[in-house]
């Protein structure tokens, strides 16, 4: 009788230890997936999207004035860059360019060469051109986006209007978005030879078409 | 483009200057003692380059990142400094050489600093060439100095300098040829200011009846240096081809055929107009190659001197 009492208490006891067991691993399992979810969320909420400059759907072109009476056009074939776009909060994107000086192309080959001199952009001691972002802001189709313009050595801020930022999505998930912009910049600025300046005129209109590509 | 006016304003201040500050020094004192004069060549030649380039509107900016800028702010200088402690009578010539030496092993690197050649991230270039290609400047701006200089010391006279500033004259012209304005333009007042202040010492060592040869290391170092300079940046930055800038480099060498023993016991203005003349055979050369290489590339260019395109186009329209 004893014994059938004690057996009868180890089981009741027994029941409610395995049914701890079991809660305590359920709530262990939904704790992680709320963790695992939450971390998962809340980097989606704040992540930004990382686009690399696509050269192939991409053009970085100049224009300048070439007596006063005509325009001179030409463009860099080798661009880099890349940007990061916070749609939740834009203020926190990035944008970066940086052209190969050496890669102007006006349609001439000794106006090239020339271009390449110290006179003008210095391509073996200044090699690149380049721009990175400090601080954006969002206006009417577009981004305000002001931060250091590198040229020929000079480092000025510059505030460019970049309008656009419409995406296409593939099926494959590669996501493409661009923008446009235009740049107006006086070459004497930047250290470039007073002299040398005469025909082709000081100022001169950098004309960008950047698409960048997620894969 | 291209402005002689402001070419021959800067030659003219930098003659001057250098001119008034070696015969201003010279008169302090009856007597004229080789680190005096020395001293007087280093500084006519420093003031007088510095307010010829001043004539240019050159930049004088804190770092200099470009070449143009550490040959005019840190080598010349450094040049300079180098012939004024030179010129001290007292100190040996072979402290004075392992100086100009030393200086000649750093000027390349210096002159290259920062650029593609030494980052290696022009596409043409890796470190191994800028290495190399350092060596090979340092080796041949020390071997046209230490023979300029030994022969300065082994017969002296004023033809040396004159070699070297009609040298400097038609490097500067070559580079600009080539399409490098500025570099090319800092040639002239450079010359100008070496031949000037040869002159001056002449001047003040006939009126004092001192040696001739006094002063003239501080002119030859010092022009040689800017002679090298303008070289190697017409040829690193600019598009100067290399063998014109090593013919140019290597031209007032031919001064040493003077001392051929049947040339070296005629009278000194034979001697001085045959090393001109020799000087000058290669400069003409180079000159007229580079004149045809505008021609063909860059004229075009400022729309001032026909095509044979458009020549040929011209015909056509007019039924010719």
């Amino acid at each position: 009788m004893v014994v059938n009492l004690l057996a009868t208490q180890r089981q009741s006891f027994a029941i409610p230890m395995k049914r701890n067991h079991q809660m305590r691993r359920l709530v262990s399992a939904w704790a992680l997936v709320l963790g695992l979810g939450t971390a998962v969320c809340g980097n989606a909420a704040y992540s930004a999207d990382e686009y690399a400059y696509d050269g192939v759907h991409s053009s970085v072109s100049f224009k300048a004035r070439h007596l006063d009476i005509s325009w001179i056009h030409g463009r860099f074939n080798e661009v880099e860059g890349k940007f990061s776009l916070d749609r939740e909060d834009p203020t926190k994107s990035t944008f970066a360019l940086t052209i190969k000086a050496d890669s102007v192309d006006t349609a001439n080959k000794a106006r090239d060469e020339h271009l390449r001199q110290p006179d003008y952009f210095d391509t073996k001691q200044f090699p690149t051109i380049e721009f990175k972002s400090k601080s954006v802001k969002v206006i009417k189709d577009g981004f305000e986006v002001t931060g250091d313009f590198t040229m020929h050595g000079t480092t000025k801020k510059v505030t460019l209007k970049l309008m656009g930022g419409k995406e296409h999505e593939f099926k494959n998930g590669v996501k493409r978005v661009a923008f446009s912009t235009e740049l107006s910049l006086k070459r004497s600025d930047f250290g470039f030879d007073k002299n040398a300046i005469g025909p082709i005129g000081d100022e001169a209109l950098i004309i960008i078409d950047c698409e960048g590509m997620r894969k | 483009m291209p402005d002689p006016v402001l070419y021959l304003k800067s030659m003219g201040v930098a003659a001057i200057v250098s001119a008034i500050v070696v015969l201003a020094m010279a008169m302090l004192r009856r007597t004229v003692s080789s680190t005096r004069l020395t001293s007087a060549c280093v500084l006519a030649m420093g003031l007088g380059l510095a307010l010829g380039c001043n004539v240019l509107e050159m930049r004088w900016t804190w770092p200099p990142v470009k070449g143009l800028d550490r040959l005019l702010m840190i080598v010349i200088p450094m040049a300079l400094g180098i012939e004024l402690i030179a010129g001290l009578e007292k100190l040996p010539q072979w402290v004075a050489w392992f100086l100009r030496l030393s200086l000649a092993a750093v000027a390349p690197r210096i002159l290259l600093h920062g650029s593609v050649f030494l980052t290696g991230s022009g596409s043409d270039w890796t470190l191994w060439d800028g290495g190399v290609a350092v060596l090979i400047c340092g080796a041949l701006l020390a071997f046209t100095w230490g023979l300029l200089g030994w022969l300065s010391r082994r017969s002296g006279g004023i033809s040396i300098p004159f070699a070297l500033s009609l040298t400097t004259q038609c490097a500067g012209l070559t580079v600009m040829l080539a399409g490098y304005l500025k570099g090319g333009a800092t040639a002239f007042p450079l010359a100008a200011t070496i031949i000037s202040t040869a002159i001056a010492t002449k001047l003040v060592t006939m009126r004092s009846g001192t040696s001739e040869k006094l002063g003239l290391a501080a002119i030859i170092g010092v022009g040689v240096i800017g002679l090298f300079g303008v070289l190697m940046i017409g040829r690193f930055f600019g598009r100067l081809s290399t063998g014109s800038a090593v013919v140019l480099m290597l031209a007032p060498v031919l001064c040493w055929a003077t001392e051929l023993s049947f040339l070296r016991r005629r009278k000194p203005w034979m001697v001085g107009s045959l090393r001109l003349g020799l000087v000058a055979i290669p400069l003409v050369v180079v000159l007229a190659v580079a004149k045809r290489d505008f021609d063909r590339d860059m004229a075009p260019l400022l729309g001032e001197i026909p095509t044979r395109d458009g020549v040929v186009d011209t015909l056509i329209r007019r039924n010719l």
